[in-house]
Order: structure tokens, then C-alpha cells, then sequence
């Protein structure tokens, strides 16, 4: 086709498009032509969550807990990474992509957004990163938000440090046999290790030292999730066994860890075995629990089965209070979710989701369901975090 | 508590392969391994030092109690006991076989699985099939014995596309390694 016979056949289908559909649409039709436009965002509010597509599926939708409409979506590629600034002006996604979509030259980056457009702002090159995605441990920022510590495995494993205010990769940090990143505020970081202890590397300009803590769990036996819950406010991280043991840890130069109590227990059952035919409540999904940091409440998925069902979907979201250690909520829950994350303002709102893709919003308070948003997504779910 | 950890002494040498070596030296070793593949099914775990688990009834997963081993392309093959992903046999490939046009990594994440047959446990590599479109058919997540990233040569959730031209995941398959 030519492109003069193009141009007319475009200005003949115009032509008559406008002749066969105006009289249909003639009591609704302002006579003024629009112009098209974009709009923007408010800053990171505290009542939304950012949930992402299922496993390989791109973009992180943002849904109002309060609505349970979608308000926005942060462009995070598949298996990419996204953190929050704490000051509220950007979005950062530790992403990797490939010259020619699938193949061609690797290149990996930290994509920095504006937060109110989302518009690209400027991409942070980095050496690597662990392609993954659905976990919240693997890019973390500092509590200022200047710093990010980005995981690195190729097959040896690795942390990237970057200076976010500069917007420049600083240097990688081997750390062999860690995984799963804890901000340790004026520290560095911290990272559980497979020997059962926390490695903390503690940055120093040029160097740094890495130390470990005495061996307080079994990797292999009852490992911790990798998604671990860290709560800026109180410098405290929070961990969760397979079998539902939880642990604190003051964070700090030599981060004190608790000694572990069992979320079962905490309601008055006995605790969960990893014996095979022991059939109990356990915690279970990729994302299984969440922290409420204003009120230091653990939310967790729980399902009943046997030990290494540590994926399982949920039937009930469990209820902790961290301080009494006392089980303070069985919320019934459908769908089988596989990750939790709650709102971190006083209305503590819940969101679920799962395999199927849809999402449910739970009043944690009443347990009641406020929304059910279908094709929400299936991923790993973020929230703001207060600073 | 009483522990449960059947192949300890295997994953001892997991932990202090990963807790005491550099990134150069964990290149060489799997450089090493890769070079003597064909001569010994090492990866990442050696036969020699693979422990004597409990393969008792009572010890059995659920997994394993319903395990079969006629059907390799359902996800209750005992050998997918700690599979994540696609079968590669539902994606015109095989067991140990990627499917045309993907490649198979070199390194894998691994499983112990009791065959039903003999009542004895083997180790299990999973290797992906990588530099396709995932293959979507037969999706599988089975998590026996399965961990987290910082002990990621027990952990599903990895793409283990590392040293292949493409990183992108097609399939996993899941070969023989030996006895457990």
C-alpha cells in the first residue's frame, strides 16, 4: 500500500465513522475536542498497597485500602525488585533486562521513578542482582533512604551498596553462605546465614567488617523466611520459623536476638513439629507474614498440615502481639492466600492474595472483608513503611 | 524440638561450601565440577557424602507416602519431591532432557526423594531449561526439605540460568544424581 492510498483510506474510514456513530452518541457527545492527557499522583500514602502481577507478569498495581480501587501502577519488570523512598519522592526498582528482550547484553540497574508523575527519572547501573522477585529482603534502602543494598547471586553471593542520594553504585560486598537483607541503621546491614547465625557487615567507607552472631537457628531443619519484617521505628527485625517459632532482633553493631516462642503456643495449643504425620497450624505462603508496627502485631498466614507445607496457602490469618506474646486474632480467610501485607496507620488494613490473582482487603480489627478486587495481582505485596 | 534433618551431613557440606568460599573460589570449584561432570554426578552434592536419612514410614513426608512413579509428567513423580516450575516432560522434553531450542543450566538446586519402588532415597538435581518463554504447561511446587535464599542450592525459587546464554526460565527437569 501505498502511503497517499493509506492516508485516504484512514481519511475515508474517518469520514464515515463520524457519519454512522454520530447520531448514536448525539445526546451524550460534548462538541469540544479533547485533548488527551496524563494525570499524577499523590505521594506514597499509608493506605495503599502496591501489589504485583503474578510470577512473571510485570507491574505493580496500586490499590486505596480505604476504596479498594486501583490508584496508579509502578512499572517493575518481571522479577524486579521495588522499595519505597521513606521520604516519600520516589520509587526505586532493582530491575534486569537483556539487550534483546530474552538474550543479548544483560544489564542491571536500580530504575529510579518520580512518585507523584512515575515518570523515569534516571536508571542507577549496578554488577548484578539475584533474578528472583517475591521477596521483600533482597533490595532494602536505609532507614534514611540514602543507602540501598541490593542482593547479588551468580551463583556466589554478593550486596551491592548504592548511594541513592548520589544515584552511583558504590561497591559489592561478598558475603557467602547469606541472604535475606536486614537494614541495620548506622551499621550497615544484617543477613541470615545458612550456619543458623546473623552475619551484620558493618560499612566503613572503603571496608568493612563482617561479623556473626552465635548459631540460634537450623537452616535446613526450620529455616527462617527469607521475608523478614523490619520496623525502622523500634530498630527491630522480626522473624518467622516453618514451624511457627518467632523471634526479635534489636538491631544494632552486634544485633541481640530473642530467644523463640511459638505462635501456637501463643494461643494456647502446642507447638508445631517438623516430625512428618504431625498435623498442626503453620505458617505457609512466599509473603507469610506481616508486621503492624504501630501496635507491634505479627499477621500470619496459617494453614493446618504437616510439617514442609511452608507454602500452603492460608485458611486463617493469625493475630500476635509481639510484646505479650499472646495470640490476639483468628481471622477465617478464603481463597488459600499466599501473601499478607497490612497498612501501616492506624485503620491496619489487610490485604491477601494468591494464586488466582484476586486480592481481599480485611479489616484486621473486626476481621471483616471490605473489598474483593478481582485480577489484583498474585505477587508480593508492599506497603509504605513509616519512618 | 525434636529435629527432623535427614540429609544433615549433605547439607553440612552445602552450608560450609557456601559459608567458606569466595566468589573466585566457588567459580573454580564449579568450573571443577562442570569440567568433571561426565566422570562424577557431583553437583553440588557428593554421593560419598550424602547422609544415611531415616527413610522409616513414620519418617515419610506427605510427599513421599503418596508419591508414584509411573507418570513423570504429574507433579506427584517422586522425583519432583522439591520441584518448582514447569515439568520439562509436559514441554517436549524429557526428565533429564530440556526441550528443543533451551538449554540446560549447569548448576541446580537439589532434592532428596524417596523412589516408592525401593523405598530409598536419591538425590535429585533440578536443572532449568533456559532461553525459551516459559513453558507454562504442568506447573509444579513441591517443597520437601525445601529452604530459603541463604541456603539457595536447597531453595525452588531461584532461577538457576547461570551460565547459560540466556537467563529467561523455559522448563525444569529433574535428574538422577545417586543414592542419597
Amino acid at each position: 500500500m501505498t502511503r497517499l492510498s493509506m492516508v485516504a483510506r484512514v481519511a475515508l474510514f474517518a469520514t464515515a465513522a463520524v457519519a454512522f456513530v454520530a447520531p448514536v452518541m448525539a445526546e451524550n457527545v460534548i462538541a469540544e475536542a479533547e485533548e488527551a492527557s496524563v494525570s499524577t499522583m499523590e505521594a506514597p500514602k499509608a493506605n495503599w498497597f502496591y501489589v504485583r502481577g503474578g510470577w512473571g507478569s510485570a507491574g505493580s498495581s496500586i490499590f486505596d485500602a480505604g476504596t479498594g480501587k486501583m490508584v496508579g501502577m509502578v512499572s517493575t519488570s518481571r522479577d524486579s525488585d521495588l522499595a519505597i523512598d521513606p521520604d516519600g519522592k520516589f520509587y526505586y526498582v532493582a530491575e534486569t533486562m537483556w539487550s534483546k528482550v530474552n538474550r543479548g547484553t544483560r544489564m542491571d540497574f536500580v530504575s529510579v521513578y518520580d512518585s507523584k508523575s512515575l515518570k523515569l527519572i534516571t536508571e542507577i547501573p549496578t554488577p548484578g542482582r539475584l533474578i528472583v522477585g517475591g521477596f521483600t529482603t533482597n533490595f532494602v534502602l536505609s532507614d534514611d533512604g540514602k543507602t540501598a543494598y541490593d542482593y547479588n547471586f551468580d551463583p556466589a553471593s554478593s550486596v551491592n551498596i548504592i548511594d541513592m542520594a548520589k544515584r552511583k553504585f558504590v561497591r559489592a560486598i561478598e558475603l557467602p553462605g547469606c541472604a535475606s537483607l536486614i537494614v541495620n541503621p548506622g551499621v550497615g546491614f544484617s543477613a541470615l546465614c545458612a550456619d543458623g547465625t546473623l552475619a551484620t557487615v558493618a560499612v566503613k567507607g572503603a571496608t568493612q567488617e563482617i561479623t556473626r552472631s552465635a548459631e540460634f537457628f537450623d537452616a535446613a531443619a526450620d529455616p527462617i523466611y527469607s521475608n523478614v519484617a523490619y520496623d525502622r521505628k523500634k530498630k527491630m527485625a522480626v522473624l518467622l520459623s516453618y514451624t511457627g517459632q518467632v523471634r526479635t532482633v534489636a538491631m544494632g553493631a552486634a544485633p541481640v536476638v530473642s530467644a523463640p516462642f511459638s505462635i501456637q503456643e501463643a494461643g494456647g495449643m502446642r507447638a508445631a513439629d517438623v516430625k512428618p504425620l504431625d498435623i498442626a497450624w503453620y505458617p505457609g505462603g512466599m509473603q507469610p507474614s506481616a508486621l503492624h508496627r504501630p501496635s507491634g502485631t505479627l499477621w500470619v498466614l496459617m494453614h493446618k498440615g504437616e510439617y514442609w507445607s511452608h507454602k500452603e496457602g492460608a485458611e486463617e490469618i493469625w493475630g500476635l502481639d509481639l510484646a505479650a506474646k499472646k495470640l490476639i486474632k483468628r481471622i477465617p480467610v478464603k481463597g488459600h492466600p499466599r501473601n499478607i501485607e497490612i497498612t501501616q496507620d492506624d485503620a491496619a488494613m489487610i490485604m491477601v492474595n494468591g494464586m488466582e490473582n484476586n486480592a481481599t482487603i480485611i479489616d484486621s480489627k473486626t476481621g471483616e472483608v471490605k473489598h474483593e478486587i478481582e485480577n489484583a495481582g498474585g505477587g508480593l505485596i508492599s506497603v509504605v513503611e513509616p519512618k | 524440638m525434636i529435629r527432623f534433618n535427614p540429609d544433615a551431613a549433605g547439607e553440612k557440606l552445602l552450608r560450609r561450601l557456601a559459608g567458606g568460599t569466595s566468589r573466585r573460589g566457588i567459580l573454580s570449584r564449579l568450573g571443577a565440577a562442570l569440567v568433571a561432570a561426565p566422570v562424577f554426578p557431583l553437583l553440588p552434592v557428593s554421593r560419598a557424602e550424602a547422609a544415611k536419612p531415616d527413610r522409616s514410614p513414620e519418617a515419610k513426608t506427605a510427599f513421599a507416602r503418596s508419591a508414584q512413579t509411573k507418570d513423570d509428567t504429574k507433579c506427584d513423580y517422586w522425583r519432583y519431591c522439591a520441584i518448582d516450575g514447569s515439568l520439562c516432560t509436559c514441554c517436549g522434553g524429557g526428565i533429564h532432557t530440556c526441550p528443543a531450542g533451551s538449554e540446560p543450566s549447569p548448576v541446580s538446586w537439589v532434592g532428596s526423594c524417596i523412589n516408592p519402588d525401593d523405598g530409598k532415597a536419591y538425590m535429585i538435581a533440578y536443572r532449568d531449561c533456559c532461553g525459551k518463554p516459559t513453558c507454562g504447561q504442568c506447573g509444579c511446587d513441591n517443597i520437601d526439605r525445601e529452604t530459603q535464599l541463604y541456603l539457595p542450592q536447597l531453595n525452588n525459587n531461584i532461577i538457576w540460568c547461570f551460565g547459560t546464554s540466556s537467563m529467561e526460565y523455559h522448563c525444569s527437569t529433574a535428574m538422577m544424581i545417586g543414592a542419597a
